[in-house]
């Protein structure tokens, strides 16, 4: 008997499931054969294992960590580790080694970004409180100013005066709508009283818009226009109030 | 009574009559009178910092500082009667008849107030004059919002404040070192008695007429500008701010 014969009948050899001459065979031929005999004694202890009466299934103590190192090591497997490399001294002249397009990428980032941040600080500095307009004028401009006004950074003398007259306007309206609903319950002399100050109010306002017509500049007007703004402004709200 | 008088007189029918009438009439005068003018009297104890804070509607203020740890606060009140509710917080007095009488009509208010010398005051009127006379404090406001005239006499003070609309402004007291003062008038002639020995940064404009006059406080450091609508400049080393507005009339500035 060979050994291709040998395996192929050993598992039923094992069974005790051969003839009286088949099994003589092949017990002679484990006698001689190494390899065979190595072969038999496994599976005898695989079929006494099985055949144990109390087969306990034994759960791995922690599955998920299991499944982990046997992930890890899969993966260590198939990406072999690759040597630590060597701490390299930072050379001299690297900024040289950087090529054009990344020299100029960063130059422009940098750029970009100071002038955006110019631009808000700009801004900020230059953007003068409501009350402010009075004391600017084309003529207290500086070089710079006027420059940052022409890119539209900063607002002119007479944008901050306009934006102002617009909120005083704005609260007077306010105010007006107010007097109109209560002077019907004031007696006739404060009604009288109230329309003389508003008429010389009016008429200073006039006085000073049409002065601001002829020279914008005029700062003296229009911190007087704002002045008698602020009077009509608190005139009617303290007549409002009656 | 006076028809058993003149029954046996020598008077004529139509005279007793006349007579008789103006008598009535007289009598329904006082009957009025009486009826239209309410008093109100009310007096606080001071302390030594106290602050009077009034609000008036219409009428007159007067405000006297004395010699007494009190306030007194007596008001004649018009028909129809406002009402009056001073309140006494903690150094402060204060009389808001505008908030008290809000929506109701009411006729002049005119209030007598006596302060301690050393008290605060800030009065403000809708219609109506202010007088302030005899206060040594840290501030006196005074502000009419329409018309009415300001008189500020014998004031000491580092803060003064007057502002109204149609009226005059009169202001003869002290320039204290480091103080504030303010005049703002619409249309009117405000008019600063102050000492020579005053000293103080002044910004003083009348742009509708023009016409500051400093008297014997004019001086090479005070200058116009504007055209001569404003006169800015220092007297005197200018530890204090004077600042003189008048939109339509003068002002004038006269030595102690």
């Amino acid at each position: 008997m060979n050994c291709d014969e040998c395996k192929h009948l050993i598992d039923v050899f094992m069974d005790n499931e051969l003839s009286e001459a088949q099994a003589a065979s092949v017990r002679d031929h484990l006698t001689v054969c190494v390899e065979c005999s190595l072969m038999c004694e496994d599976l005898s202890l695989i079929l006494d294992a099985c055949s144990a009466d109390v087969v306990e299934e034994v759960a791995p103590p922690n599955s998920q960590a299991l499944w982990c190192r046997i992930n890890n090591i899969i993966e260590t497997e198939a990406n072999p580790a690759q040597p630590p490399k060597p701490v390299e001294e930072p050379t001299r002249g690297r900024f040289w080694q950087l090529s054009f397009a990344q020299v100029a990428g960063a130059v422009f980032g940098v750029a970009i970004i100071s002038s955006l941040l110019t631009m808000v600080a700009v801004q900020s500095y230059n953007r003068p409180p409501t009350d402010d307009f009075t004391t600017r004028s084309t003529a207290t401009q500086t070089t710079f100013e006027r420059l940052l006004s022409r890119v539209g950074l900063m607002t002119t003398p007479q944008q901050a005066r306009e934006a102002r007259l617009k909120e005083q306007h704005a609260a007077i309206e306010y105010w007006n709508a107010r007097v109109l609903e209560r002077r019907n319950v004031w007696n006739r002399a404060t009604r009288e009283a109230f329309d003389r100050n508003l008429r010389v109010i009016d008429e200073s306002v006039h006085d000073y818009k049409m002065i601001l017509q002829q020279n914008p500049d005029d700062e003296l007007s229009g911190e007087m226009l704002d002045a008698v703004l602020t009077d009509k402004m608190n005139l009617l709200r303290d007549f409002s109030e009656l | 009574m006076f028809a058993g008088i003149f029954s046996v007189g020598r008077f004529s029918g139509s005279v007793r009559t006349t007579f008789l009438l103006s008598v009535v009439l007289l009598l329904s005068a006082f009957v009025i009178d009486g009826a239209a003018q309410k008093r109100f009297s009310k007096t606080y104890p001071a302390g030594q910092d106290v602050k009077l804070q009034l609000i008036n509607r219409t009428g007159t203020v007067t405000v006297e500082g004395w010699n007494r740890p009190e306030v007194s606060i007596v008001a004649s009140v018009e028909a129809p009667a406002a009402n009056i509710a001073p309140q006494s917080l903690s150094g402060l007095i204060l009389i808001n008849l505008v908030r008290d009488n809000q929506g109701r009509e009411t006729g002049d208010v005119n209030f007598t107030i006596r302060v301690p010398y050393n008290s605060k005051v800030d009065i403000e009127t809708l219609i109506g004059n202010l007088q302030v006379s005899n206060v040594r404090s840290g501030l006196v406001r005074a502000h009419i919002s329409s018309e009415g005239d300001i008189v500020l006499t014998n004031i000491a003070a580092k803060f003064v404040s007057a502002e109204n609309g149609l009226g005059d402004i009169v202001f003869d007291g002290e320039i204290h070192e480091g103080g504030v003062y303010r005049f703002t008038s619409m249309k009117g002639t405000i008019s600063l008695r102050i000492p020579f020995t005053s000293s103080f940064k002044l910004v003083a404009t009348a742009p509708s007429t023009r016409n500051i006059s400093l008297g014997a406080f004019a001086s090479s450091n005070l200058t116009l500008v504007g055209d001569g609508r404003r006169i800015t400049g220092r007297f005197g080393d200018g530890s204090a701010t004077v600042t003189v507005t008048n939109q339509r009339g003068n002002i004038g500035f006269y030595s102690r």
